[in-house]
């Protein structure tokens, strides 16, 4: 216990060495209430261990990955009316040059519906690369071989069922300049 | 540290691409990587973001004219992708914009990768409350201690304007903080 030497009163041991601590506690404190500090200075959020180490190989390998261009599965189907188009043009050729044949077999005797099942029940053994590399769907409208023309609302109709994100399909694309 | 300067140059020579492409990774990605996070809030989208933001950078590279700072330029990219991003979960999520501003929110709770306490789980939801341009001010002054000016650059909007915006942004989270 501190005594003073004119009075008798006392304080509490180390009263005047914490004094400075205490009171630059409390000046933060009341500065915290009054001032802009009511908002907190951190905001909690944390990342996985180790995650910025992991996050640059990341980056680089999709970078020197160069990704082929690639066709969704659902869009099959125009391979095989293509495919479909091109045999049957073939047919046709092939029957009008073969004159021993007294009725040649045309194009309308082959219904769609067969020409689709035997593509979709014969094991092509190509993959949809090898059937886009040999058929090029640029210079192929598709209404050329469809009899009737799909209307927009039906392709609407299409990707709303079957294109799970519109933005897959690279509508749009920010240009940074 | 290599100079901003010349690292646009190498980046925009093809033989120093590579090499220079993994110095400005290296040397953005926990800025960015902070900058994405406090607008989209969960680890595993600002993953995806950051990684898209860098390989957009790659890809455009050598149409940067050096008009404004790499740093900006890509901190605009980055705001770019993770306001697009948001767009579009609640595109998919056939909510309102503000809806899942919410839900981010309300989601922190369970998030393993957010140890924030009551008031900064209040902040968050003070932040919800704000314009995109408030709230993006706010962060990178705040948290990100970014010079108005780089802010300036990297949001496309006057000095003036972002200090009106960041003056804003601090009345209404204080007012909020002390109402809930």
């Amino acid at each position: 216990m501190e005594k003073d030497k004119e009075n008798s009163f006392n304080t509490p041991e180390g009263y005047f060495e914490s004094f400075n601590d205490r009171l630059m506690d409390r000046i933060q404190k009341e500065e915290a209430k009054e001032g802009g500090s009511i908002i907190p200075k951190t905001d909690g959020f944390v990342v996985p261990n180790g995650y910025f180490d992991e996050v640059t190989p990341s980056v680089l390998s999709k970078i020197n990955t160069k990704e082929p261009k690639v066709l969704p599965l659902k869009t099959h189907k125009r391979f095989y009316y293509a495919i479909a188009a091109a045999a049957a043009i073939f047919i046709v050729m092939f029957s009008l040059t073969w004159e021993s044949n007294p009725e040649p077999i045309t194009f309308d005797d082959l219904a769609n519906a067969e020409i689709e099942a035997y593509f979709e029940n014969t094991d092509l053994e190509m993959t949809s690369y090898e059937i886009a590399e040999v058929v090029s769907i640029e210079e192929i409208e598709l209404n050329d071989i469809l009899d009737n023309e799909l209307a927009d609302d039906i392709i609407m109709e299409y990707l709303d069922e079957n294109v799970d994100d519109i933005e897959e399909l690279n509508l749009e694309d920010i240009d940074y300049e | 540290m290599i100079a901003e300067e010349t690292l646009v140059q190498e980046l925009q020579r093809e033989e120093s691409r590579a090499k220079a492409f993994e110095v400005l990774v290296n040397t953005y990605k926990e800025r960015l990587y902070w900058h994405i996070r406090r607008i989209v809030l969960n680890h595993d989208d600002t993953d995806d973001v950051l990684q898209n933001t860098f390989i957009k950078v790659y890809r455009n590279i050598e149409k940067f004219k050096g008009d404004s700072k790499l740093y900006s330029w890509m901190y605009r990219i980055a705001t770019n992708e993770s306001l697009t991003f948001l767009k579009q979960k609640s595109r998919k999520l056939g909510v309102s914009d503000q809806e899942l501003k919410d839900r981010m929110v309300e989601n922190l709770q369970a998030d393993v990768y957010f140890e924030g306490d009551e008031i900064q789980l209040k902040l968050q939801k003070a932040l919800a409350t704000l314009p995109d341009k408030q709230k993006l001010v706010f962060t990178m002054k705040y948290f990100q201690e970014m010079k108005y000016k780089d802010i300036s650059e990297a949001l496309d909007t006057s000095v003036g304007a972002l200090k009106t915006s960041y003056h804003l942004a601090v009345k209404k989270i204080e007012a909020y903080l002390k109402e809930n």
